[in-house]
């Protein structure tokens, strides 16, 4: 089962969004280098479809999308929490950060707003650097999803 | 006289041993001086008198000597050796002084050398500003000496001492005692506008075009500034300024700004006139100001949606009988927040403060969409200003974060736009650490205790009042006769400091929840009770969260001296923690919400320290936020870098130097409402800065 160990709210992971992010535990990833060395045990309290109402419940519309940061131990648990948060709060956007390098077969990518995808590979660095590996991608208005990373780097 | 091994306590506080010699010494010459035989028996007589005990201190036993010498009927003796003790208390004190001005000239910086009332308005310490500086201690004295006086008499004299031994023992706090004006205000220009700076003291008449407007406005508001000790508020800056452009070139001259406006060899433009004007007024009044111990003025100005603007200047008219008009002005705003905002990327431009008024719906969305749009892009374009949001034009905060009911929106042929005007006649703060400390310490219940102490705040207050009567009786405010200031409008204004660290003595925890926020409205509804209670005709009270720039450091050192729990070394001027990275923006917003803020009726403002700016998408969400928990005047902080090597400014937060990668950095920030570069600030300031999270967003 999912379990996330925190949240918190935060405005550089997506862009033009104020997000919710999920910190989800029992990452199987486990990159060398890792800034949340803390999300690699089984550890934490279950996400489950009522975890996510208590969310919405207690951030309303002061937030504006729902991120969950890891689960790549369950792809198909999170895509199905995916899939709940829009029908069931379809005012948020959903993202996802997979430190995976291809999408889970099990994962309906209609269920996101935006996906990360690609583990932190250190000389390459992360979103916010031109040589990264990782990508960020949105859906667009007819279902594709197109690639945006070149957002984080701006400035 | 038993003479036994004693020691005495001299003056700095060491030991000595206790020498009969020295005190027969300075008998012996107090009777030289008027020319008396003293002989042996004559001095023992006196001597017979001293009742010396163990650590006595040095002022004790002179003062036995003067009592002794006058009980032996040596008058002329005691005179003498009374003007003896004068002469060298003087001494002391020259030394005192000359010993602060070698300190003053090693400390690291003005704000850090500065004994009284540090303050990092002040770029280099010189000897201008250590001319400043040194009468300050003499100021407090004259300030707290004409004001016990009227004490006494309005109150007897119990109450002048218990409000000193409250000032002593740092319960209370009277702000900006080492100045004898009165506080800030927000003036209006009207009187400017219509007799120029006679009224005032000055010899320049009223401005009739837009040369005589950027060059008077700036000795305008100078003169203005010198006769108050904080900010001089300017709300109708741009409205005036934008009367006389159209004046020039027609009220439409916005739709024309690249036509070529002027025939020298330069050709500038109408724009490029326009922004010239801002350039000169602008670091004009951010130059160090003689009459303001080198400090800079400090200057604020505001912008308004196009509800703010009508409800405030709907009724106004110019002398010439017209109309402000909106159009012209909502070009100029823009024009000006752009210029500034980069004009900052080039020089270090501390003001103006700028505050955008802006009118919001229920939904919390503004109901001016250009103007939220354009508020929401200014913040992504990392400009840093307040923003005071409002579901009603009946409030404004137009001085800093000093918010002000308009209940008087009418135009006055005398005083311009009544919207405007507001201002603090004087700030008396309360320790609250300390007090409720003190109360619970004595088994008091601290409501109680808060009550007593508040209850004084008010009538010192209303002392302060009428010593400041009397100065206005003797012609010597003329900013208030010739009408720059309504003094009907302006606050008594009680502070509070400490707060957040009381409710942490008391076990709370800060976050937002029921207990935290019953604890803040008990205290500030108990005074807003008595604001209410000794409000009359002529005099209001507001309750305000002081910047506390240097008294934050103060208090929590005093506190700490004194054993009362301190859990930081500086008490801040926000409702949360600021070393605390568990709260969420979101969380901050709902900490300076509504319910928290709603008896702070002088205002208060949440800093949002952030360390990247933000999309305009998210700033808008966030000005949304905001209306909705109703936390009406915030900004967003986000340091800008400095590059001491090769003077490279950033709006970003920055580890290095993007241009020459020194590492050599400072920052542009607002450790209390205004933005300076963190050096500038005092060291304790500085080592407090360094602790705040910045949400890393």
């Amino acid at each position: 089962m999912l379990k996330y160990v925190n949240t918190g709210i935060v405005f550089q992971e997506i862009p033009d969004e104020v997000t919710l992010a999920i910190n989800i535990s029992n990452c199987p990833c486990r990159c060398p280098g890792c800034h949340s060395h803390y999300l690699w045990d089984d550890i934490g309290l279950p996400l489950t479809s009522a975890a996510l109402d208590d969310f919405v419940d207690q951030y309303g519309d002061d937030i504006t999308c729902i991120a969950f940061m890891g689960g790549d131990g369950d792809p198909k648990g999170v895509s199905q929490l995916a899939q709940y948060m829009h029908k069931e709060h379809p005012q948020f956007k959903v993202a996802w950060y997979s430190g995976k390098t291809v999408i889970s077969r099990a994962v309906n990518k209609a269920d996101f707003d935006y996906i990360k995808i690609g583990p932190y590979i250190k000389h390459l660095g992360p979103l916010k650097e031109p040589t990264t590996n990782q990508r960020m991608y949105r859906k667009t208005a007819d279902g594709d999803f197109e690639d945006i990373t070149s957002r984080f780097w701006r400035k | 006289m038993e003479i036994k091994n004693f020691t005495i306590t001299k003056r700095d506080g060491t030991k000595d041993q206790f020498s009969l010699d020295k005190i027969m010494n300075a008998i012996a010459k107090a009777f030289e001086s008027v020319d008396e035989p003293a002989d042996l028996g004559v001095i023992s007589k006196i001597l017979a008198h001293l009742d010396i005990h163990n650590d006595i201190t040095v002022e004790d036993i002179q003062n036995q000597v003067e009592e002794a010498l006058m009980r032996e009927g040596f008058f002329k003796v005691a005179k003498s050796f009374i003007l003896y003790r004068q002469e060298h208390t003087e001494d002391r004190e020259t030394l005192q002084k000359m010993q602060f001005l070698s300190e003053y000239m090693e400390s690291v910086n003005a704000a850090t050398g500065s004994k009284y009332d540090a303050n990092a308005n002040v770029e280099h310490k010189n000897i201008a500003t250590l001319i400043g500086e040194l009468p300050k201690s003499n100021f407090i004295r004259l300030n707290r000496r004409l004001l016990t006086d009227r004490i006494k008499k309005m109150y007897g004299k119990q109450l002048a001492d218990e409000y000193i031994d409250k000032l002593t023992h740092h319960f209370i706090y009277k702000n900006d005692e080492t100045s004898l004006a009165n506080y800030c205000a927000s003036i209006t220009m009207y009187p400017w506008l219509i007799g120029g700076t006679v009224a005032i003291g000055g010899n320049s008449t009223a401005p009739t075009n837009l040369k005589s407007f950027a060059g008077g406005f700036v000795n305008m508001v100078f003169m203005v500034s010198s006769m108050l000790s904080g900010a001089c508020a300017t709300p109708e800056f741009l409205m005036y300024m934008n009367y006389f452009i159209g004046k020039e070139w027609g009220l439409d001259y916005w739709k024309r700004a690249d036509e070529q406006a002027d025939l020298s060899l330069k050709k500038r433009s109408i724009d490029k006139v326009i922004t010239d004007y801002f350039e000169q007024i602008v670091y004009t009044l951010n130059q160090p100001t003689g009459a303001r111990n080198y400090q800079a003025v400090f200057w604020n100005i505001a912008y308004y949606d196009k509800y703010y603007f009508q409800s405030i200047f709907g009724d106004f008219y110019f002398p010439d009988g017209s109309k402000p008009d909106w159009d012209g002005l909502s070009w100029l705003q823009k024009r000006f927040m752009k210029w500034f905002n980069h004009e900052r990327t080039k020089t270090l431009l501390t003001f103006p403060v700028e505050t955008m008024a802006l009118l919001t719906d229920e939904d919390g969305n503004c109901k001016d969409k250009e103007w939220g749009d354009f508020t929401a892009e200014m913040y992504s374009e990392g400009h840093s200003f307040f923003t005071y949001m409002s579901a009603n034009a009946d409030s404004l905060s137009s001085c800093c974060r000093l918010r002000n009911e308009i209940t008087d929106n009418g135009f006055s042929y005398t005083l311009g736009a009544g919207g405007v005007s507001t201002g603090s006649k004087s700030v008396l703060t309360i320790n609250l650490n300390r007090c409720i400390q003190y109360a619970v310490n004595h088994k008091m219940p601290y409501l109680q205790y808060l009550a007593e102490v508040i209850d004084l705040c008010h009538k010192v207050q209303l002392a302060y009042n009428e010593n400041l009567k009397e100065l206005q009786e003797h012609g010597m405010l003329p900013l208030f006769d010739a009408g720059y200031i309504n003094i009907g409008r302006q606050y008594l204004t009680i502070g509070i400091n400490g707060l957040v660290e009381a409710a942490e003595f008391m076990g709370l925890k800060i976050t937002p929840n029921d207990d935290y926020l019953h604890f803040v409205q008990g205290i500030l509804g108990l005074i807003e009770k008595y604001n209410k209670q000794y409000r009359t005709k002529d005099v209001m009270f507001n309750c305000e969260m002081i910047p506390a720039e240097n008294v934050g450091v103060k208090h929590a050192k005093w506190d700490r001296e004194d054993g009362y729990f301190v859990p930081r070394d500086c008490y801040n001027s926000y409702f949360y923690v600021v070393e605390d990275d568990s709260l969420t923006i979101l969380d901050k917003f709902r900490l300076h919400g509504a319910p928290y803020i709603e008896h702070l009726t002088g205002g208060s403002a949440l800093h949002m320290n952030l360390e990247e700016h933000l999309s305009k998408e998210q700033y808008l969400k966030l000005l949304q936020v905001a209306a909705k928990e109703g936390c009406n005047y915030f900004t967003f902080n986000i340091p800008n870098t400095v590059c001491n090597e090769c003077g490279h400014i950033d709006k970003r937060y920055l580890k290095e130097c993007p241009e020459c990668k020194s590492k050599n950095i400072d920052y542009m920030t607002r450790i209390i409402g205004y933005l300076k570069r963190v050096s500038n600030f005092s060291q304790a300031r500085q080592e407090e800065a360094a602790r705040r999270f910045y949400a890393t967003a």
